[in-house]
């Protein structure tokens, strides 16, 4: 797999939400390569299994059957291995309670899954294009809910 | 002050039964004294007489020795001589008895030794005559010699007795004044002492009878507080009970009985007979709560259960506490209440309550599940009408386009109505933590959030200093963007919107607004504009929740701004109230507590 590529995975058990996902790239024409998962375990799984390509960015769906989002988010962030991933929150919600107990858990970025078409492909691709380094460096509660 | 308090005590009664007591044996005292003087001055006067008496039977007896020898040496006949023989005894006797009589007198004593001189003087002459004349051959002259010495030997004796006598009266004169001496100031003194006591004693008198009075009307009043008390303890459904800490004795009031069902007094007032009462399943709780009147502390109030005589089980509440009345002797009192009732309301209070509480739950849960969760499915058909138009609006009939524009803005209104329904119920359930705010940072705040619209419109917001308040501060933000989105969105098209937020501190009484029973002082914070205004009837249906004035088309809203607005209002403890007028503007005045 090419390096220049980025790797992007996403968790969502709505099958809408990650065929918009999926468009979205497709249409931004970027150099990316994306996997999507139906649910938390799948996720878990692929990142666990030792020949797994990491992604340099991973989309996490809150309300997921079996296992979900805020789930694997602890679980990523206590892997060595794994909390080096750039965490991006990827919900229906904007409830306080949501966007406080992922930001506490060590996620990056929240975002509200937006109702435009034109919208999500603005936000997934500034998103992808963060420079992470400098965006988690300068984290605080009120950038972390991506706003257009 | 302190003279009355002495005259209220005891103790000044003490102190005139000592003073009386004390008169008294004075008195006593005194009259004794009196008697016995009386008693030594008559016998003083008996033995006077007595002895002149003596005196006289001395000297007759004298006489009589004196006749008998004149008469022998006349006839030389011995029967003469009998007398004079028998006064020389009776003469002894006599003078014995005058020695026995006047030996507390040594000027008496002193005489009566001169006296026997010449008694023994005259007898031994008299003796000695008798003897001349029995001589055969005597001499006359021998004889009127010795009678002639006789003779001035009885002169001698009779001067002598009549001193005596004289010395005697002296005697008694002299005791008679010391008597009178004596007895002159005693009758005085005793008057006064007397009269002293007579004022003493009626002083004691007035006293006690003042106290018995006293005594009466406290006895009054004591008896009608108590009838008092028992006609409280009916009508109150409540008991009482004492315990005397020094001796351990019990008494139950009349209705202390009879909250148990039993007639008053029926039974011995102890613990151990109302224990009898109390429900088996509270008795050790009961004993435990009641150590404390064992222990001599105040009785801390607690709830139990009795079974009545006649089986019902009532709910009892005790408390109590030690009282120490003048004595020093310490009671403690206590209460027995029937709260049956109060327990009763109070269980269906808290079962309300609790019903209430879960169903504001069910609904709060209710409201924010059903505008989350409704969220999902239309944020889905809003992203595939997005992508239809831009793939696919070219291709489509110009009805068809239309229908498409129709369901878009009605999609966008159902977001707005789900947005906005889920912040009024995050107003309610957001956990409400009050800090210190600086208002007029919240209105920067505000006036950031809102630059797009207030640009577009031009608008101006004009500002007094607002003050620092004791706020939910995410809420007021969301207030006072509430109320200046309001203004905007309903100004008049061609003129600018202005603003006005006028602040001041006022107190309740003065606000006519203010409903009554409400904290004293109030911030006042008024919100003018230049809007399109409105009819003054529906001032208090704009904060009703999706009541609208508008009609959708020319206004977009939900109806749940204001609505907003006033619930953060009541969870701060304020009020907010609109004014309007159709075409000049409206006016939004917010009161919020000043602590």
């Amino acid at each position: 797999m090419n390096t220049d590529f980025i790797n992007i995975c996403l968790a969502d058990d709505d099958e809408d939400d990650r065929l918009f996902f999926t468009d979205a790239f497709e249409e931004l024409k970027m150099k990316t390569n994306v996997m999507t998962f139906n649910d938390g375990v799948e996720l878990m799984d692929y990142l666990n299994d030792g020949d797994s390509i990491l992604p340099n960015v991973l989309f996490l769906d809150l309300n997921m059957p079996k296992k979900n989002g805020v789930e694997c988010l602890l679980e990523i962030k206590q892997n060595e291995k794994l909390n080096d991933i750039a965490i991006a929150i990827y919900s229906t919600s904007s409830s306080e309670e949501h966007i406080e107990e992922t930001f506490v858990n060590g996620a990056n970025i929240y975002i509200k899954k937006p109702s435009d078409f034109e919208d999500l492909k603005k936000i997934l691709s500034e998103v992808v294009t963060i420079n992470w380094q400098y965006h988690t460096s300068g984290l605080n509660k009120d950038n972390f809910l991506m706003r257009l | 002050m302190k003279y009355i308090q002495i005259h209220k005590s005891p103790l000044f009664l003490k102190i005139i039964f000592i003073v009386s007591v004390a008169v008294i044996f004075f008195i006593g005292g005194i009259t004794f004294k009196h008697i016995t003087v009386l008693k030594k001055s008559s016998h003083f006067v008996t033995n006077s007489h007595a002895v002149n008496t003596e005196l006289e039977r001395l000297i007759s007896y004298l006489k009589d020795a004196e006749t008998g020898q004149r008469g022998y040496l006349l006839t030389k006949d011995t029967a003469f001589l009998r007398p004079y023989n028998n006064s020389k005894d009776l003469i002894r006797d006599s003078f014995n008895e005058l020695s026995k009589l006047t030996q507390n007198s040594r000027t008496q004593q002193a005489n009566l030794k001169k006296l026997l001189f010449y008694i023994n003087k005259k007898q031994n002459y008299l003796s000695k005559n008798i003897y001349i004349t029995q001589q055969k051959n005597y001499k006359e002259a021998d004889l009127s010699y010795n009678l002639t010495i006789g003779r001035q030997a009885m002169d001698s004796i009779r001067k002598k007795i009549d001193e005596m006598i004289i010395t005697q009266k002296i005697l008694l004169t002299n005791r008679q004044q010391d008597y009178d001496s004596t007895m002159s100031y005693t009758p005085l003194l005793i008057y006064l002492t007397l009269i002293v006591t007579l004022i003493l004693i009626t002083i004691a008198f007035i006293k006690m009878n003042r106290d018995l009075v006293l005594l009466r009307n406290t006895i009054n009043t004591l008896t009608v507080a108590n009838e008092a008390s028992n006609l409280a303890e009916i009508v109150g459904g409540f008991g009482s009970w004492q315990y005397n800490i020094d001796s351990g004795q019990f008494t139950f009031s009349d209705n202390e009985y009879r909250l148990l069902g039993c007639a008053p007094q029926s039974f011995e007032a102890s613990s151990e007979e109302f224990y009898k009462f109390v429900h088996p399943e509270d008795l050790q709780y009961v004993i435990e709560s009641s150590k404390s009147v064992q222990e001599k502390t105040n009785l801390n109030p607690f709830t139990y259960r009795v079974i009545r005589k006649d089986g019902e089980i009532r709910y009892f509440r005790a408390s109590g506490r030690v009282v120490t009345v003048a004595s020093g002797e310490r009671t403690h009192i206590g209460t027995t209440s029937d709260v049956t009732e109060q327990v009763y309301a109070q269980n269906y209070i808290e079962e309300r309550n609790r019903e209430l509480e879960n169903n504001n739950k069910e609904l709060t849960a209710f409201n924010y599940i059903a505008s989350h969760d409704l969220q999902e499915p239309l944020r889905k058909i809003e992203t595939f009408l997005s992508r239809l138009i831009s793939k696919d609006y070219e291709n489509m009939s110009k009805s068809g386009q239309q229908y498409i524009n129709s369901i878009q803005a009605s999609a966008k209104r159902m977001r707005m109505l789900i947005e906005d329904l889920l912040q009024f119920s995050r107003t309610n359930k957001a956990e409400k933590v009050f800090e210190p705010a600086d208002l007029n940072e919240i209105l920067d705040h505000v006036k950031q959030e809102l630059v797009q619209v207030i640009d577009d419109k031009k608008g101006t917001i004009e500002s007094q200093n607002l003050p620092i308040l004791n706020v939910i501060p995410f809420q007021i933000q969301q207030l006072f963007t509430n109320l200046i989105n309001n203004s905007l969105k309903y100004s008049k098209t061609d003129v600018p919107p202005i603003i006005t937020i006028k602040s001041k501190l006022v107190s309740a009484l003065d606000e006519e607004l203010l409903p009554h029973n409400t904290l004293a002082h109030y911030h006042k914070i008024i919100f003018t504009d230049n809007g399109i205004g409105f009819e003054q009837e529906y001032a208090k249906k704009i904060f009703i929740l999706f009541n609208r004035l508008h009609n959708k088309n020319e206004y977009d809203g939900t109806g749940i701004g204001l609505a907003i607005c006033k619930k953060i209002a009541d969870n701060h403890k304020g009020y907010l109230f609109a004014n309007g007028e159709l075409g000049v503007g409206a006016t939004f005045t917010l009161f919020l507590p000043a602590v």
